[in-house]
């Protein structure tokens, strides 16, 4: 049985977050490193077909931080999940170099596992953690993203292997969730067809909405940021988490469904969602908070910070030299 | 100078007056009324685009406050223009789309050449092979960036204790911290940017790298639409991002903007719904012009359409044919096969909801490889 392995988020920082974020340093917090929050977004995972080879190419599975990210209630982009984190500014490089990444990601993971046994939601499933230092003279911008996701011991095996989600489900399904998230996305969700007719709810109603259900028709269902066909994407884990603690009798076996079509297909059949059946060992239960991986490796594939340069972008003189 | 040229562009925009009246047929000019009603249809026909506010303080009052301009994210590019290379081979697939047939002007500058229309895997590794090595980077920075993919491709050594030095020039002792414990080195659920090729389907942008033996660099670009008053017409904006997600400099940008626009059409400008933001944009003086001429080819071949239908009686499957059209782009073939374009019922013409889909298509030729023409990728 192959071991499930899943796309890990990547951070895509828009150049307006950056701005977003000097005007905060300069006008708002100063010198104050206290933390602050934050809200992301993600979307489900789009692949396009290159035109020159026919084949298709995953894009990544990215979170987005735009420029109204410090905003409490902001615009999401169409078809997008909001995300909540912690963002946290060090005033020099020697204090982010030398800050205690583990406490700060424990912090963040001690708050997931609250959200999961203490207030039984998944709101704050994929909360995030965001250091930086910005360098604000020479536009240079240091960061590091932390996604954290519960490890699973043992890890998570799939039936077979990850297949189209309409050769699981009929079209009418299909159509019924594209219609659903369409107007109304959502992260996580459940799905059940009785007497064919198909429904969502939200993950927290699990027992109550799963109670005469026959077990082959649970299906837990997640809007997936990734668009590669084997790896379902980040948020996926925590969610896996959330199940094998809250309903550990009946999540030995879960049906997921990974939702990726934001809009429904051009040509019929061409649905982009993956299925599968994961299962666990009955010895992973989790009676407390389990280890949890996920900081963002930099473009080497190293665990470090990535830095975004933002002076050919925001540097007037630069700006200048290139304007004709 | 610049700061100066700047300041004139701002109070000429400031000083010059709203368009009220509908001329787009006559001089391919539209008001912000149309360029709502166009955005509108855009946005719902083509859900990748919205609309944005923008800064609150840079908001437009001739545009609504929600509506101040059209934004998709994440678009796509595969290849740099500059990658394109022309060839002999290459001059068959050259066309000039000539629309001087219907306004007979005679004018050279009116025709525009459209080139790789009939562009198949033929450039491939042993055309230009260098590709990669012309990115025009001055800062050690990006180069380090781009050796770093192979690095990052060549498998999950974590334990490495060295960070590059050349990747962040004042974090060189980083150290490699405590959270390799709880880090992914043992996390065998990570998927490792390599192991995902084993899907058969879809390809990680790195496999196709290897397979093909060429770079495959798939940047992405945010691409906004917001309605300049001074040339009354829709202008686009573009932010681009590398495969690791870091902002593009101009001179990337420029790669992605075919040779004949980049420094000449296509600038580096505030945007004008930020306080600060700088984007890339292509200059709208010629729009006007070259979109009326397209929109007089388009117009003439969706009057000759809805008489005909008009004379057969009855509207077969206007709703199919529509969408057959919009999806038609595929192809990548130009724009003088575009002429069936089907539309409302009387004998109206193109209607001005339709503006923004065919000026995307004409942005689409100054920037080949970035697929702002949405209507086919999604």
């Amino acid at each position: 049985m192959p071991i499930v392995q899943f796309a890990p988020l990547s951070s895509l920082v828009e150049p307006a977050f950056w701005h977003a974020l000097t005007d905060l340093k300069i006008d708002v917090l100063r010198l104050d490193d206290a933390a602050v929050p934050l809200t992301a977004s993600y979307a489900a995972g789009r692949s396009v077909t290159d035109r020159e080879t026919g084949r298709a190419i995953s894009l990544g599975c990215n979170l987005s931080l735009g420029g109204e990210a410090f905003r409490p209630r902001l615009q999401l982009p169409p078809h997008s999940v909001p995300v909540a984190g912690v963002f946290k500014n060090f005033n020099t490089i020697e204090d982010f170099k030398a800050a205690d990444k583990t406490a700060l990601v424990n912090a963040v993971t001690d708050e997931i596992w609250k959200s999961i046994v203490g207030e039984r939601s998944t709101a704050q499933l994929s909360r995030f953690l965001l250091i930086t230092f910005a360098d604000l003279k020479k536009y240079k911008y240091y960061y590091w993203f932390a996604f954290p996701a519960f490890v699973a011991k043992p890890a998570w095996e799939i039936d077979g292997e990850w297949k189209a989600a309409d050769a699981e489900f009929n079209e009418a399904t299909l159509e019924t969730i594209q219609k659903e998230l369409h107007t109304n996305p959502r992260p996580f969700f459940l799905v059940r067809t009785s007497s064919g007719k198909p429904e969502l709810a939200p993950v927290e109603e699990y027992d109550t909405f799963f109670a005469n259900v026959p077990e082959e028709q649970h299906t837990v269902a997640f809007l997936d940021p990734s668009a590669a066909p084997a790896n379902p994407g980040w948020p996926l884990r925590n969610l896996l988490a959330f199940l094998r603690a809250l309903h550990p009798a009946a999540t030995a076996r879960v049906r997921v469904l990974c939702w990726r079509d934001t809009e429904p297909p051009a040509a019929p059949g061409g649905w982009k969602s993956r299925f599968g059946v994961l299962h666990q060992g009955a010895e992973g239960l989790l009676a407390e908070k389990p280890a949890a991986v996920g900081w963002e490796k930099n473009v080497q594939g190293k665990l470090a910070p990535r830095m975004a340069d933002l002076a050919p972008m925001m540097d007037p003189t630069r700006l200048a030299d290139q304007a004709v | 100078m610049h700061a100066i040229q700047q300041q004139y562009w701002a109070v000429r925009d400031y000083l010059s007056p709203v368009l009220r009246e509908s001329k787009f047929k006559e001089h391919g000019r539209i008001t912000p009324e149309e360029f709502v009603a166009a955005g509108d249809f855009l946005a719902y026909k083509f859900p990748v685009w919205s609309w944005e506010r923008g800064d609150a303080s840079k908001a437009r009052d001739y545009l609504p406050a929600d509506k101040q301009y059209l934004v998709t994210r994440g678009v796509p590019c595969l290849r740099r223009a500059t990658a394109l290379a022309y060839t002999d081979a290459d001059e068959d697939a050259e066309r000039l789309l000539s629309f001087g047939d219907l306004s007979s002007t005679g004018n050279e500058a009116d025709e525009w050449v459209e080139t790789h229309t009939g562009r198949s895997t033929a450039h491939d590794s042993a055309a230009n092979p260098g590709e990669i090595h012309e990115i025009p980077d001055a800062d050690a920075d990006d180069a380090a960036g781009d050796g770093g993919v192979a690095g990052a491709m060549g498998g999950l050594s974590l334990g490495d204790k060295g960070v590059s030095v050349g990747d962040i020039p004042d974090m060189d002792d980083i150290p490699d911290m405590e959270e390799e414990d709880l880090e992914a080195d043992e996390d065998e659920a990570t998927a490792a940017p390599a192991a995902s090729a084993a899907g058969s389907g879809g390809l990680e942008p790195c496999d196709v790298e290897v397979a093909k033996g060429n770079l495959l660099q798939v940047r992405t670009y945010d691409v906004m639409i917001t309605y300049d008053k001074y040339y009354q017409t829709p202008r686009i904006w573009l932010i681009g991002y590398d495969e690791n997600r870091t902002p593009l400099t101009p001179a990337q940008i420029f790669q992605d903007v075919s040779a004949d626009h980049a420094f000449k059409t296509v600038t580096i400008e505030p945007f004008p719904h930020s306080a600060t933001l700088q984007a890339a944009s292509v200059h709208p003086c010629k729009h006007a012009s070259v979109m009326k001429k397209v929109i007089e080819r388009m117009n003439q071949g969706v009057i000759e359409e809805q008489q005909a239908r008009k004379a057969a009686g009855g509207a077969p499957a206007q709703k199919d044919k529509r969408g057959k059209w919009l999806f038609r782009r595929a192809s990548g073939n130009g724009k003088d096969d575009k002429a069936g374009t089907p539309s409302e019922e009387d004998v109206e013409g193109m209607r001005v909801d339709f503006y923004l889909v065919v000026f995307l298509k004409f942005i689409a030729s100054i920037v080949p490889t970035i697929e702002v023409d949405s209507t086919t990728a999604f």
